[in-house]
């Protein structure tokens, strides 16, 4: 394992120096006083394991293609914002527009994450161990939301595909965001998926939501939820 | 993209903190905006006199207006001490009537002539150029107080010029501040409502409008939060804004979320800003710090019995 240390570097500089760690085959780079600084560790397409030692800014492991970054601290805006593949956890919570469109990969937030999470996301696994807020899910294509706290307005407003899995209330589901029957394969996946971070699922009650489908294809019977939408 | 900071020390004990705090905050928020960049800073007194900050003008012989300024603030209150800085005349007053009177009579000097701030605690420093430069003038290091707030500014559809600045006094109303990150897209309509009973807006800036709404709803009765709270329905657009009082510090964020606004909070202070890394500036990782939800409101009450906790160190120009 190695160390950078951000003190003192811009944000250039500290990128630059993560790829030249990682060509020349580091696997494990410990981050020193992240400071809460934006487009940390962002692009990376190599496997390699970051740890952040304190909270991140803005976008931080955005386009990444396979690493495994760990922030012991909390996230700003658009966390690992189109995620390929990799895994990123943050211990504490999260800004606006986490894992908003991640094509796969999982992304974990520990504590409460704000506004849009999982927004237009097209694959992967989002897991937010506290509560998340106003139109989460919203527009999602495929993949995975699995919220374990409270969820706010317009959860899943407008998704096409994917399934959002909620343990506690939602003080709205958003339009054409319908409840699903929970079966024995809902209850495995949740426990396979979240027994390794730690989570027990069967603590928890979960609901299923997916898409209703009215929105796919425009029928003028519908056209209040059309107008709401839109 | 402005950058907007709120500060609030709710011990009551570290007053001559509050200086160096709100410079580290506005500083970490500096690259949001270069324009213009201003602080909201409350000192409670221990005497009942009021701080007023007038600028003179936007050129021009700014002796003769101080001069003119102190005559007929002269004939209405008791001038207690006076100091001026090119175009920022500072007055510490003792007076009685109605503030609006006042201040109506100093801006009949001229067009230009405008009271930037007019309070019991609260005193206001802005100007064009960046945080640092706005410390260089006005030694904000050494400011002390309860509780701030300050902006850094990105213009996008006003001018850039003092009264353009933030935090905007929201005239009329003693000690009330704003500072705000984002568009107030109703802004013209209402301005329009606004000028049909002849509230007179001092700017071209859809900010503005902010804490001419908040005065009216607290001359109505309203408490700050209450003001706040329906204050996310009465405006459009995105917004996060803070707003202070001499006794309360709140933030609003609109009801899509569609600006940033950070909060850390302990025992100790509370801390709010545009991004972390203003957080972090003071806080470190110690403190966590999250996101308010859309549409959500709070407000921080000064602690009781800050009245008489005044420092007032000579070598700053604020409080």
């Amino acid at each position: 394992m190695t160390t950078i240390d951000c003190e003192g570097k811009s944000i250039r500089e500290i990128n630059t120096a993560l790829r030249a760690l990682i060509e020349a085959g580091e696997t494990e780079i410990r981050v020193l006083n992240p400071a809460a600084r934006h487009n940390l560790a962002v692009g990376l397409i190599q496997p390699v394991h970051l740890i952040f030692e304190g909270s991140v800014g803005y976008y931080c492991g955005g386009m990444g293609d396979e690493p495994v970054i760990d922030v012991h601290g909390s996230a700003g805006w658009g966390l690992a914002e189109g995620l390929m593949s990799g895994t990123v956890i943050v211990e504490r919570n999260a800004g606006n527009g986490a894992a908003a469109a991640i094509r796969g990969g999982t992304i974990v937030v520990r504590g409460d994450v704000s506004a849009r999470a999982g927004i237009s996301m097209k694959g992967g696994t989002v897991v937010v161990g506290g509560s998340v807020g106003y139109a989460t899910g919203f527009m999602m294509q495929k993949g995975t939301l699995i919220i374990l706290g409270d969820a706010g307005m317009a959860l899943g407003d407008s998704l096409y595909e994917g399934r959002i899995y909620l343990a506690g209330h939602a003080a709205e589901l958003g339009n054409d965001a319908v409840l699903a029957e929970m079966d024995a394969t809902d209850q495995q996946y949740l426990s396979e998926t979240l027994s390794p971070l730690g989570y027990e699922a069967a603590r928890y009650d979960f609901k299923k939501i997916v898409a209703g489908r009215k929105l796919w294809n425009f029928d003028k019977k519908d056209f209040e939820t059309w107008r709401v939408a839109l | 993209m402005c950058g907007i900071v709120g500060y609030l020390d709710k011990t009551g004990k570290n007053s001559a903190r509050l200086g160096p705090t709100l410079l580290l905050m506005l500083t970490a928020l500096g690259r949001r905006g270069p324009d213009s960049a201003g602080v909201a800073i409350y000192a409670p007194r221990a005497d009942d006199a009021q701080v007023l900050r007038v600028k003179l003008g936007n050129g021009g012989d700014f002796a003769a207006r101080a001069a003119e300024v102190a005559r007929r603030v002269g004939a209405m209150a008791a001038i207690q001490d006076q100091s001026q800085d090119e175009e920022y005349l500072k007055l510490v007053i003792g007076f009685e009537g109605d503030p609006k009177r006042l201040q109506a009579q100093i801006e009949g000097i001229g067009p230009d002539v405008e009271v930037i701030s007019f309070g019991t605690a609260l005193d206001l420093v802005k100007q064009v150029g960046s945080p640092r430069a706005l410390d260089h003038r006005f030694h904000l290091e050494h400011a002390t107080g309860t509780h701030a707030i300050a902006h850094t500014r990105l213009s996008t559809e006003s001018r850039i010029d003092l009264s353009h600045s933030q935090p905007f006094w929201a005239h009329g109303s003693l000690d009330l501040a704003t500072v705000h990150n984002g568009h107030i897209t109703n802004y013209h309509k209402l301005r329009r409502l606004y000028e049909q009973r002849g509230v007179r807006f001092y700017t071209e800036n859809d900010s503005e409008i902010i804490g001419i709404y908040l005065a009216e709803m607290l001359a109505s009765g309203l408490s700050l939060e209450q003001a706040m709270r329906s204050s996310i329905k009465f405006f459009d657009g995105s917004f996060s804004y803070l707003a202070a009082t001499a006794n309360e510090l709140g933030f609003a964020k609109d009801p899509f979320s569609l600006k940033p606004l950070i909060v850390a909070e302990s025992d100790q202070f509370v801390a709010i800003a545009t991004e972390e890394v203003a957080l972090h500036a003071v806080a470190g990782e110690v403190v966590p710090t999250w996101e308010p939800p859309a549409g959500s409101v709070q407000c921080w009450p000064v602690p009781a019995g800050q009245a008489s906790a005044r420092v007032q160190p000579r070598s700053s120009a604020l409080a």
